[in-house]
């Protein structure tokens, strides 16, 4: 009965985070007019637009709200000149990404509202009002509602890639022995031959004088992205870093030059020629549609760039954001909560990423602390989430994230969907130039904004 | 976390659905007493003491702890902090802790009001061997905020006078602005057979200062102490006790003369969460007293 | 104690009668791509081609997060309230050797002094059917740190394979009261051993030499440069603790609205960087070269200085799930290398 009772009474519970200037100041225009309006929605106020981070948008359907408005001054209007252009630049992306998740988007709204619109205040309150109400209570946040789907894309075959011509192996050992020899580098990241237990795979190696080239390999089992090791002070304390990087490892080098991680002249880089690697007796689902396997920056190159082949095909990943996609956004709330359950926040993931170089990271803030530690179901959503917003336009898909996973979470369809939206709005793929600036440092006038009211 | 998730989050194993049988757990270790902030100090800027009384009045009769032990404090909602137990077992019926602003838990403890109630969870650790102790001299070196980790087993030692020899308490300190329990020194020094003497490093000194001027070793090593039938007792800053130890050997102590307590990043307090673990000990169950002796066989992993 | 014989059928009839006691039984499945232990309703639900669980079973005693205090605030003051913990009477079937050894190995760290009831109220309600190894994989190598395809060590009842039978071995008085639950479809043993299935399986191991330990000698390569050398590769996260069954390192977390919260306990990993980091900014493992000495070291050396016994079972988990391919028995030989020149 009480329960009942309950679910009749219930009242959509709405957060508007809005700027100070314009929206806040409409609203209470609004009030100030007695305009009478549904009393929903609980404001919070903040400078700009430009400093609502996506961070708290998730915090808030954390904490139970039904929905949430997102609130500030017109396009030219901003109070900070640039703020709400850069805000508009974010919640373009990441209003697609909280589709993909499976949010119900009637619970996500973005508006522009000026400081004289009191009236449009209120209408926007009410008939967003009637939306949150329309699409019921939010579902318990983070667990499924109804069981697990499967996602069962079928993909095409595709074929083992030839092995790299032992030359390249005896071309890197020599680049190497050279660079160390005559101190131009104090360490060659590469990879060697694993023994031991792993025994077949290749496995990341530090080789710092030049006898020690000989230990240096490359063949389709060298999967890892060593990049991450360009900015790990163990690595570091050698001074410049000779690096064997594949094209897509380069790509990551790139991201890290143009985010002032090193300098280019720190890094001396052993470009690969690579038709793609080996994961799991396949070829590795990242290297089937690869665009770089010649490399597009480099210091010495090795192979024979006219070995590279044509791409085996589309990208897969692709193919099954696009199942996803075709599903109701309850069924991909019930494909990715589960996933997110089995997190046990190892951070596997942000270890093995070269572009996870915050310290500390966010997950580390204490003051306050934006994403739980604990790994239940709401602090593993607001982590991967977190996690995958922060590499929106900057993961070039090594897909190492995903492969360093110890519970098998999808987390290359996160990013590659993020890849997917920065470059369908903005035309821009991460990884090939180093003086570009970053998507979301920087916006167009023109960028679209049919979804903003 | 809205209220009727906490039964979703007590899950038993990853995206598994809540156990059939529960039972509600009774000696749980984790659980704290709750304590009445009943009255506070500032000693320095960011230094404060509390005096805190256990709500419960059959715990604050039965309470006992050993002068060296520490415990976990708990502002709830925030977190826990170890301090060590500043007052002495023969002063009961409340505890105090000294501690700086440093942290998270610290700042939201340092925002508590009197009249408020925190979490005491303890008394954890081994302690100061008073007994073994008897008829010697006591040396006491307490450098910063060091000397809070000393007042509790001062006290108990100044409680009980006739047990032991002479006592020289050296409270030193950066600046005078850094002295804690400066309000105490007096009560400290009026006690028979007790030399406090109190000590800044060079450049802390005001006007009107008419303490020692020079580092707390260097201060300690010209009061001449002997190290026939003493021990030396000492607490502070990593290069501190560094200095000091070495300051003892060159007076003729041996290690087993010399103490210390340490402090390292803890969680359960209790030696099973790993955290404080240095070599075979855990600093929350094999210490925090060690001495130089014990101190010089811990892998420098602290 | 009794030793019996069981049939390959009577294995499905006996876990199917235990299903339908009041009991929760806990076998293998496969779930997700992965094989983990999970409760079942039908024998058919067990992972057919068990070698090993990816996730350790540690999460059934010990899970990744759990809460160990509630409170609420009325009138303005905490009220605390002691959570409810899981004590359902369970039956986990088929842990390895290595893994039923690791829970007494937990046994050790969650008793003890201050005895965790949230630990042994799980523990006391377990009964732990083990069973041998006959087929050990390339990153086994329980024989190097003590144990054996079918050591005895943490079960209550120990099934070994023997050609289409098993050897079933109560170990335990509660290892006994299951088996007397289902008399009658055990036959006696007779003459049945394990030992040549033992130096079978022993036989097929790839690295079966004892590992050095350095609960003696950890002070003389402390500082040694091979740390270093090891640790580089180590990129800090936490997938060997976390897939380790005897790591049981954790953190304590308060989380709370201004009305009510918990305080919670959740798994933590000495790799992390922020693991011994003091508020003060000072921190005693700076680098990663220290943080995995520090594993190794807790594990082949402190612990078996304090208990008796090193600190990992050889289960081969954190070699197969590391990312960088970091392979501890390798790494520990190694330093043994360098430990004999100093």
């Amino acid at each position: 009965m009480a329960k009942e009772v309950k679910e009749r009474n219930w009242e959509p519970k709405i957060v508007a985070f809005v700027c100070n200037w314009c929206t806040y100041v409409g609203a209470d225009a609004a009030g100030t007019s007695r305009m009478q309006y549904a009393p929903n929605v609980r404001i919070i106020r903040f400078p700009c637009t430009g400093r609502i981070d996506p961070l708290f948008i998730i915090r808030a359907f954390q904490q139970g709200v039904d929905g949430v408005i997102v609130s500030g001054c017109h396009p030219g209007d901003c109070h900070y000149v640039s703020g709400n252009l850069l805000a508009r630049r974010r919640w373009i992306v990441f209003r697609k990404f909280m589709d993909f998740i499976g949010l119900d988007l009637r619970r996500l709204h973005f508006a522009w509202v000026s400081a004289t619109e009191g009236a449009k205040w209120a209408k926007l309150v009410n008939e967003i009002v009637e939306e949150v109400r329309s699409a019921g209570p939010a579902p318990a946040w983070a667990f499924p509602t109804n069981g697990a789907t499967v996602l069962e894309t079928s993909l095409p075959e595709v074929g083992l890639p030839p092995s790299p011509p032992v030359e390249m192996t005896a071309q890197i050992r020599e680049i190497a022995k050279r660079l160390l020899g005559t101190g131009e580098v104090g360490v060659v990241v590469g990879y060697e031959m694993a023994t031991g237990a792993r025994e077949g795979e290749a496995t990341p190696t530090f080789v710092n004088k030049p006898e020690d080239a000989d230990r240096l390999v490359f063949n389709e089992r060298c999967v890892h992205n060593l990049a991450v090791y360009l900015t790990n002070p163990l690595v570091k304390k050698f001074g410049k870093v000779g690096i064997v990087a594949k094209g897509c490892d380069i790509r990551s080098i790139v991201g890290l030059i143009q985010e002032n991680q090193i300098k280019r002249e720190d890094v001396s880089i052993i470009g690969v020629v690579c038709n793609g690697v080996v994961v799991n007796g396949k070829l590795a689902e990242k290297c089937v549609n690869c665009q770089v396997k010649v490399p597009h920056l480099y210091d010495h190159l090795v192979g024979d760039p006219s070995w590279a082949q044509s791409p085996s095909g589309e990208n897969p990943l692709d193919a099954q954001i696009a199942d996803l996609e075709s599903l109701s956004p309850e069924e991909r709330w019930n494909f990715w909560m589960p996933q997110f359950a089995r997190c046990i926040r190892c951070y596997a993931c942000r270890a093995v990423c070269p572009l996870c170089y915050c310290q500390p990271c966010i997950a580390e803030k204490h003051r306050p602390q934006w994403i739980p530690t604990s790994p239940h179901p709401h602090g593993n959503l607001a982590w991967n989430i977190i996690r995958a917003w922060h590499l929106a336009g900057r993961c070039i898909g090594c897909g190492e994230c995903a492969r360093a996973c110890p519970v098998n979470i999808r987390l290359d369809l996160l990013n590659r969907k993020l890849a997917l939206e920065v470059e369908r709005a903005f035309g821009y793929r991460p990884g090939f130039d180093p003086s570009a600036p970053t998507p979301l440092s920087t916006y167009r006038p023109d960028d679209k904004e049919d979804f903003i009211r | 976390m809205r209220k009727g998730e906490r039964k979703m989050m007590t899950s038993v194993a990853i995206g598994v659905a809540a156990p059939r049988e529960t039972v509600k757990v009774t000696r749980n270790i984790y659980k704290p007493h709750l304590m009445t902030i009943v009255w506070m100090r500032d000693e320095t800027h960011d230094t404060r003491t509390l005096r805190l009384q256990f709500k419960d009045p059959k715990v604050a009769e039965t309470f006992d702890w050993k002068p060296g032990q520490f415990a976990q404090y708990s502002v709830f909602g925030v977190g826990e902090c170890v301090f060590t137990i500043a007052n002495s077992p023969t002063r009961k019926g409340y505890i105090e802790c000294t501690f700086r602003q440093v942290g998270k838990v610290t700042s939201a403890l340092r925002d508590m009001e009197v009249g408020q109630t925190i979490g005491f969870r303890g008394p954890y650790g081994n302690w100061f061997p008073v007994d073994e102790w008897e008829g010697k001299r006591l040396y006491f070196v307490g450098g910063g905020i060091g000397t809070v980790a000393l007042r509790g087993v001062m006290q108990y030692c100044l409680d009980n006078r006739k047990r032991y020899g002479e006592i020289l308490i050296l409270n030193a300190a950066r600046t005078v602005a850094d002295l804690v329990y400066k309000s105490e020194m007096e009560e400290w020094a009026s006690v028979d057979g007790v030399t406090l003497v109190k000590a800044v490093d060079p450049g802390g000194e005001t006007p009107d200062w008419d303490g020692k001027v020079g580092l707390a070793p260097n201060v300690f090593e010209e009061l001449k102490p002997t190290p026939d039938n003493a021990v030396l007792i000492t607490c502070g800053p990593p290069i501190m006790i560094r200095f000091m130890l070495l300051a003892a050997e060159r007076l003729g102590f041996k290690p087993e003369q010399v103490y210390t307590t340490l402090e390292n990043r803890m969680k359960c307090g209790l030696g099973k969460c790993g955290r404080c673990n240095v070599g075979p000990y855990y600093v929350c169950k094999d210490g925090p007293v060690f001495t130089a002796a014990q101190l010089a066989k811990l892998p420098k992993d602290f | 104690m009794q030793r019996k014989r069981l049939t390959s059928e009577n294995l499905k009839r006996w876990v199917d009668a235990l299903i339908a006691s009041e009991r929760r039984v806990i076998a293998p499945v496969h779930e997700a791509g992965l094989t983990v232990f999970r409760p079942i309703q039908s024998s058919d639900e067990i992972a057919p081609n068990y070698t090993k669980s990816d996730l350790p079973f540690k999460e059934w005693l010990f899970p990744p997060t759990e809460v160990i205090l509630c409170y609420r605030i009325e009138d303005g003051e905490p009220v605390l309230e002691d959570p409810e913990v899981d004590s359902t009477e369970t039956v986990a079937l088929f842990l390895r050797p290595c893994d039923a050894a690791a829970i007494s190995i937990l046994d050790k760290v969650f008793g003890g002094d201050y005895e965790d009831e949230f630990y042994l109220t799980r523990r006391r309600r377990l009964t732990i059917v083990g069973l041998s190894c006959t087929e050990p994989q390339p990153e086994c190598f329980c024989t190097s740190v003590g144990l054996s395809p079918t050591s005895e060590q943490g079960s209550d009842v120990l099934l070994t394979r023997i050609g289409n039978d098993f050897l079933v071995e109560a170990l335990t008085e509660k290892g006994e009261q299951l088996l007397n639950e289902s008399a009658d479809l055990f036959v006696d043993a007779g003459d049945l051993t394990k030992e040549q299935v033992t130096a079978e399986a022993v036989a097929k191991m790839r690295r079966p030499e004892p590992l050095p330990n350095f609960s003696d000698t950890y002070a003389e390569i402390f500082e040694h440069p091979v740390w270093e050398e090891v640790a580089r590769k180590c990129l800090g996260c936490g997938v060997c603790a976390y897939s380790c069954p005897t790591c049981h390192c954790y953190d304590i977390v308060d989380e709370a609205t201004l009305f009510e919260g918990v305080r919670c306990r959740n798994w933590d990993c000495c790799a992390f960087a922020l693991f011994t980091l003091h508020a003060s900014g000072h921190n005693p493992r700076p680098t990663q070269a220290h943080r995995y000495r520090q594993r190794v070291l807790h594990k082949f050396a402190y612990f078996l200085q304090t208990y008796g016994q090193n600190m990992c079972v050889g289960c081969g988990r954190c070699i197969i799930k590391c990312p960088v391919g970091m392979d501890i028995y390798e790494i520990v030989q190694r330093v043994g290398e360098q430990l004999a020149k100093v």
